[in-house]
């Protein structure tokens, strides 16, 4: 969709390949949810994974780019890599925990199920990720000050990451044009 | 660098050059891997679980459902990182007009309806049972082992459709040079950083098991050692609705079926009995796993104080005190009754049970998935 520029990386004799393997494999699993139904609930688990792909494409990744596009105008580029890679790490953090920190699997007869403290587990999760995202860029800083030869003695003098993207987009970006739906 | 940049350089440098082949191409190699091992092991506690007719699930070794199961949580644990990034790379291609160049094309475009789909289902409803979360009215088990099969079908379509280019991609001088955008350090940090969410969600998940990295499990369903005994509950006592049938003087453990003598035993007989002591795990489909020292009763002398003949290939249907529930009752094959460490166990640590844990007498067997180990055991049926 991005003009010539997009590669084409679908075989034809792969997808074949591929069909004739997998759509027996598919309707294998879908005749076992239909045979057990009375305990899977095929309409219900259709619904699921739907509805799975669903908000994923529309409203989990659209709100990813567009929180993305906010946080790369806010944090300066030689920082980026860094912050992105921790924002990542708590947004999944923050999913996966989500139940937990609710309790909703919490039973009052079984102290030994959920016996932590969620919540707190999920801040001491995210404290460590972002110490970890310093730790990152006071490393990082460092290696930039002193230069790659000065750094690890013996170490091949790599260029520093995205010194070349720092360069270029330390100006005003300009929004590019909308791209085509 | 003083040439002004064009348009579509300053829209790739926007849009991050990280939406290209390569990346994706690592990204899938590292789901197949995940998602290929989460398979594997999903299907062998299926087999554990409810063994078809042709397969005989082994005994030995005795820690190996725990670690595959491990493996399984794990495993599913780490791809939820990989394929939320998979995801972000390739997400430039879901808009496409025409939606398809021709039959074909639309039928590998659908068929990542269920390989999205059911991959986040896979990951989600996994995640959410070891949360003891159930937003849906199915049973959990069985719907996530029919949508792993969906998916997997998927996936192969996806994998036979995509293979060359992924080749292609990693190759040091990809034959398409369109393939590789990014710098090769943008996508080492990038990639380096989706691994090490991977990483430290499985620690901070799953890594209580491992005692030493307990604390470090903030996110883990369980603590090592927490638990009457010491040992974690899945089932409570009061949840199967058994607190007075098992403390009920009038218990009796019942071996019968195909046997020469029917056995009717006391709590005081099955004490009076040679013991054996084994280090067994329970090992929680949900992934934790705790090993502790059991006392008990070897199945195979009961079977020999009721007359079956040691030679014979029986299976051993053990049930429980409790009244209903799919788990009240496993099945022992012929190898798992026969195993010297297959115990009707009635102490932990030296101390009878606590009454969570299955007093008077629970099952415990090597290898066997923690659903398996029937507590609260009223009667053995051979057959």
């Amino acid at each position: 969709m991005t003009g010539p520029s997009t590669p084409e990386t679908t075989s034809r004799r792969g997808l074949i390949a591929g069909l004739v393997v997998g759509l027996p494999v598919m309707a294998f699993g879908t005749r076992g949810a239909f045979t057990e139904a009375a305990r899977v609930h095929p309409a219900e688990l259709g619904r699921w994974i739907v509805g799975a792909a669903v908000v994923n494409d529309l409203l989990l990744l659209p709100a990813v780019l567009l929180l993305g596009r906010a946080a790369r105008r806010l944090v300066p580029p030689h920082l980026w890599p860094a912050a992105r890679t921790g924002l990542v790490a708590s947004g999944v953090l923050a999913l996966v925990s989500w139940p937990l920190v609710r309790g909703y699997g919490r039973s009052p007869d079984n102290p030994s199920l959920l016996p932590r403290d969620y919540a707190s587990g999920l801040a001491a999760a995210l404290v460590a990720v972002w110490l970890a995202v310093a730790a990152w860029l006071a490393i990082d800083h460092r290696r930039r000050r002193c230069g790659p030869i000065a750094s690890a003695g013996g170490a091949q003098p790599t260029p520093t990451r995205s010194t070349t993207k720092t360069s270029v987009s330390s100006g005003p970006i300009t929004p590019p044009a909308p791209r085509e739906p | 660098m003083s040439r002004r940049p064009t348009a579509a350089t300053l829209r790739r440098r926007y849009e991050s050059d990280l939406h290209e082949v390569r990346a994706a191409a690592w990204l899938g190699l590292a789901l197949g891997v995940t998602f290929g091992l989460c398979f594997l092991t999903g299907l062998w506690s299926s087999l554990a679980q409810d063994p078809p007719g042709w397969f005989t699930y082994p005994a030995r070794p005795a820690g190996v459902y725990r670690i595959t199961q491990w493996l399984h949580v794990a495993s599913g644990t780490a791809a939820i990182p990989l394929l939320l990034a998979k995801l972000w790379v390739v997400h430039h291609h879901l808009p496409r007009w025409p939606p398809a160049r021709s039959v074909l094309h639309a039928v590998e475009r659908l068929a990542l309806l269920p390989l999205v789909g059911g991959g986040l289902f896979l990951l989600l409803s996994g995640t959410a049972n070891v949360a003891r979360w159930y937003p849906w009215t199915f049973f959990f088990p069985r719907a996530h082992y029919w949508a792993a099969w969906v998916t997997m079908g998927a996936l192969a379509v996806h994998v036979g459709a995509k293979a060359a280019a992924t080749r292609d991609a990693l190759r040091r001088a990809p034959g398409d040079p369109t393939l590789v955008r990014a710098t090769r350090s943008d996508r080492r940090t990038f990639l380096g950083g989706v691994a090490a969410v991977s990483g430290a969600l499985v620690v901070a998940a799953h890594g209580g098991t491992f005692a030493p990295l307990g604390d470090l499990a903030v996110l883990g369903q369980r603590r090592p050692g927490v638990g009457p005994q010491g040992l974690p509950v899945n089932k409570t006592a009061a949840a199967a609705r058994v607190i007075g049938v098992a403390r009920d003087p009038a218990y009796r453990l019942v071996v019968d079926g195909a046997v020469a003598r029917r056995l009717e035993l006391t709590l005081d007989d099955l004490r009076a009995l040679p013991g054996r002591a084994a280090t067994l795990p329970i090992a929680c489909v949900e992934g934790w796993s705790e090993s502790v020292r059991w006392r008990g009763v070897q199945v195979r002398d009961l079977l020999a104080l009721a007359g079956v003949d040691p030679g014979a290939r029986v299976e051993v249907a053990v049930e429980s005190l409790q009244p209903s529930g799919l788990y009240r009752a496993s099945v022992l094959n012929h190898v798992q009754a026969r195993d010297p460490d297959t115990l009707l166990a009635l102490e932990i640590d030296g101390e009878p049970l606590h009454i969570d844990h299955g007093f008077p007498a629970r099952l415990v067997g090597p290898a066997r998935p923690g659903v398996a180990q029937t507590k609260w055991v009223s009667r053995l049926v051979v057959s």
